[in-house]
């Protein structure tokens, strides 16, 4: 009864929802806006949403949400047209896409990839948006039984395991990056005895660093310098045909489909990790199950299937953890929780208490995203095309006037400009360097909460960290924790090796010893 | 990203400078109240607002010093006084100007100016116009040549701007003349922009995407700056002769 009285709560919502024609506008609006941001190389549907947070800063919280979401999902799959129509990824979720997705376009099957593509993500944000609505309660009920310590530690899991997957190069480049961020978290007047701590006298400081304008400079300054300054060019467009999927090859892939979304949906719940890790994890996993592997990189529809299907997936799954526990499943989902902290909705354990029916509207969001992004890929598809032909020296200018404007917005303070310039010029740095943004941004979002949570705790307990090892959840974070550093050293990879050799070798020497002296 | 022979040396250069870096989050952190009285509060040092930086910094310095462990075991020692040796030599310089350094340093010249010279001073719409038109056209034409002179033109008038704008006889000319940075900012543009048609108007091709570059310099700043002035009611940060022209349209004011 109760699951037919939630399945009936989420119709009612997404019905309402349809019902304002200002709010369906909004929806089409938004997730058009998402596909040419994906689809245009250099801009992704993280620094979409950020742009977008500051136009919906006056809006009500649900149509504000309305336009974020359907902005995440048109972004990350707007990236797929071109990759497969000029092999250059629209974003690094689509990476996965371009090996396969270029050379059905070079056969001319461009238009039916990309139509078997709008439709499996389709599938994929549903998929996940299930998800959402069936694991959130179980979460949201276990994250109740959370206390500061395993706040903390999920935390700084957040921050670690992103620095971990996320890093290009080294894995301390990562934790780096994200200790970085914890730092600039530190910034501001502590929320436990208001001291001022880094601030060096400047007012600004006081209440910390703006989240907002640092996410901006982060992802936006970063790309910009980057297209322009190595002068990126985009290739010649293939020809888009037919568009329309044929039912039968959906049928037909149904398994890749739900295979990719399960592991979309699986990893974007795991915090801090994007829609690239799963685009990619999900095109290994397809070419691994495959008969023909030897296919993949030649023009496999299944490639382009499971990638796509993965990274709109891992939308929904930055959700669940993002509303439950507070802490973003994924870059796009940073920016996230930072538009829904300004609009007064704090995500976390006490969501359901304080916004009974909030999961459920994001989920009934996704799943009318996923449609709107169905109806508008069917219908424009060969429109959005166009885009690709807009030389990015002419859209990179406009889009740094946007990340200004939007910064100063935000908090109508120039101070933030001051701010998010120098944070921009840092993470281009950084990402030259090979240290990845994402685990920063965690690290600023996450900052006040592992600080705080950490200082509670130990007042709790007087000084002592024993609850750690008290605490089931929080022993097995710890342990998780301790497992992830200590895996990333040569010497337990040493040991690790050493160990399973040993293993082996007992158990060859075991298995070969009743033949080698059969009278013993 | 650079190659992983490169990454490593500048690995060395980054991680020294994490390290550092950590070791001053750390100092400052050991100067915030850890067991004495803050605000009438008796602290003790699980409360105190120096445990988290401590932490912090203490994993950046350790993690800094990861990283130099790292790129020294890669590269080896003798990376260091190859790397300084090529600091104190000829090549560096030629390293500064290739041309990619150079559209990096316009890049970080035409936002630099924007945010730190002309966002609190020149109406909103002028300073967008005259970000774009530079922006755009420097870039969009796509010529190492003409970007070299079209940023010393930028540099030399943006100079001239932010001495007019620090300058007590300008300051006391706004009083007298009002809007006297704007109109200062509308000739910039005019300059410019008559500076750049000199330079490409020889050329068919340039011609048309300076055309291009100007439209969009003008119309993108009208666009953005009536949604959020107009449209989302947010003031923008510098409201001069553009937004009172436009106000005085919107209300009907003359």
């Amino acid at each position: 009864m109760m699951l037919l009285d939630r399945i009936g709560d989420f119709f009612r919502i997404a019905l309402h929802q349809v019902s304002d024609p200002l709010d369906v506008a909004v929806l089409f609006g938004s997730v058009l806006l998402g596909i040419l941001f994906g689809a245009m190389p250099g801009l992704t549907s993280t620094l979409g949403i950020a742009l977008l947070t500051a136009l919906t800063y006056g809006m009500e919280t649900e149509r504000a949400m309305i336009c974020l979401l359907a902005i995440y999902v048109g972004g990350t799959y707007g990236g797929s047209y071109s990759s497969i129509l000029i092999n250059i990824p629209g974003t690094a979720a689509a990476a996965a896409t371009a090996l396969d997705g270029y050379p059905l376009a070079c056969r001319g099957e461009g238009g039916r990839a990309i139509g078997l593509t709008t439709t499996a993500s389709a599938i994929g944000t549903i998929i996940s948006m299930l998800f959402v609505v069936s694991i959130s309660p179980i979460i949201s009920h276990f994250a109740l039984q959370f206390t500061s310590f395993e706040f903390f530690l999920l935390a700084f899991f957040g921050i670690l395991i992103s620095g971990t997957l996320t890093s290009p190069d080294l894995v301390i480049k990562g934790w780096i990056a994200g200790f970085l961020g914890l730092f600039l978290a530190c910034v501001g007047r502590d929320l436990l005895q208001f001291y001022p701590r880094f601030t060096f006298g400047y007012s600004e400081l006081d209440s910390g660093i703006e989240v907002v304008p640092v996410l901006i400079g982060a992802f936006g300054i970063p790309q910009i310098i980057q297209v322009l300054k190595d002068r990126f060019r985009m290739g010649e467009a293939q020809k888009v045909k037919r568009i329309l999927p044929e039912l039968g090859t959906v049928i037909r892939n149904i398994p890749t489909i739900i295979r990719s979304a399960l592991i979309g949906v699986g990893v974007g719940a795991v915090p801090g990790i994007g829609e690239d890790i799963a685009g990619w994890v999900s095109y290994g996993a397809a070419k691994n199950t495959s008969k023909h592997p030897e296919t993949f990189g030649k023009g496999e529809l299944q490639g382009v299937l499971a990638s796509e299907t993965a990274n709109n997936a891992c939308v929904g799954g930055a959700q669940i953890p993002l509303l439950n526990l507070g802490i973003p499943g994924s870059p796009p989902a940073a920016m996230l929780l930072g538009a829904l902290m300004l609009h007064g909705v704090t995500p976390g354990p006490m969501i359901t208490f304080e916004h009974p029916s909030f999961i459920m509207e994001m989920a009934a969001i996704l799943l009318l995203s996923s449609i709107a992004m169905w109806i508008v890929g069917m219908l424009l598809a060969k429109q959005v095309v166009k885009v690709l032909r807009i030389p990015s020296q002419i859209f990179m200018p406009v889009i740094g006037v946007l990340c200004i404007i939007g910064s100063y917005a935000l908090g109508l303070n120039i101070f933030n400009l001051y701010l998010m310039l120098p944070v921009g010029l840092i993470c281009y740095f950084l990402t030259v360097m090979g240290y990845p943004i994402a685990p920063l941004v965690i690290g600023v979002i996450l900052g006040p909460m592992a600080d705080e949570n950490l200082r509670r705790a130990l007042m709790v307990s007087q000084g002592s960290f024993l609850p750690v090892f008290q605490r089931p959840v929080s022993l097995i974070l710890f342990c998780i924790i301790v497992w992830t550093i200590v895996s990333q050293f040569q010497c337990y990879r040493g040991f690790k090796n050493r160990m399973l050799a040993l293993i082996l070798n007992r158990k060859g020497s075991c298995e070969a010893s009743p033949d080698e002296n059969p009278k013993e | 990203m650079m190659e992983k022979e490169k990454l490593r040396k500048t690995d060395l250069f980054s991680g020294s400078l994490i390290f550092l870096f950590g070791l001053w989050v750390v100092y400052q952190a050991m100067q915030m109240p850890m067991k004495d009285s803050w605000g009438g509060v008796q602290n003790v040092w699980f409360v105190s607002p120096a445990l988290f930086p401590l932490f912090v910094g203490a994993m950046i310095s350790l993690l800094g010093a990861l990283l130099v462990r790292t790129a020294l075991k890669t590269v080896g020692c003798k990376a260091i006084p190859n790397v300084l040796r090529w600091m104190a030599s000829p090549e560096l310089i030629h390293f500064l100007k290739t041309p990619a350094l150079i559209r990096f340093y316009a890049i970080v010249a035409l936002f630099f100016s924007f945010v730190f010279i002309n966002i609190a001073r020149v109406d909103f719409f002028l300073g967008s116009i005259l970000f774009l038109a530079v922006f755009i056209t420097q870039f969009y034409f796509d010529d190492e040549r003409l970007l070299k002179k079209l940023l010393a033109f930028y540099l030399a008038g943006t100079l001239v701007m932010t001495v007019s704008h620090v300058n007590p006889v300008a300051t006391a000319m706004e009083a007298v003349f009002a809007y006297a940075a704007d109109w200062l900012t509308l000739l910039f543009i005019f300059a410019y922009s008559l500076f750049a048609w000199r330079l490409i108007r020889t050329d068919a091709r340039m011609r048309r995407k300076y055309r291009i570059g100007m439209l969009i310099a003008l119309v993108a700043p009208l666009l953005i700056g009536l949604v959020f002035k107009y449209l989302l009611l947010v003031p923008l940060p510098k409201e001069g002769l553009v937004v009172s022209v436009l106000d005085a349209i919107r209300y009907w004011d003359f």
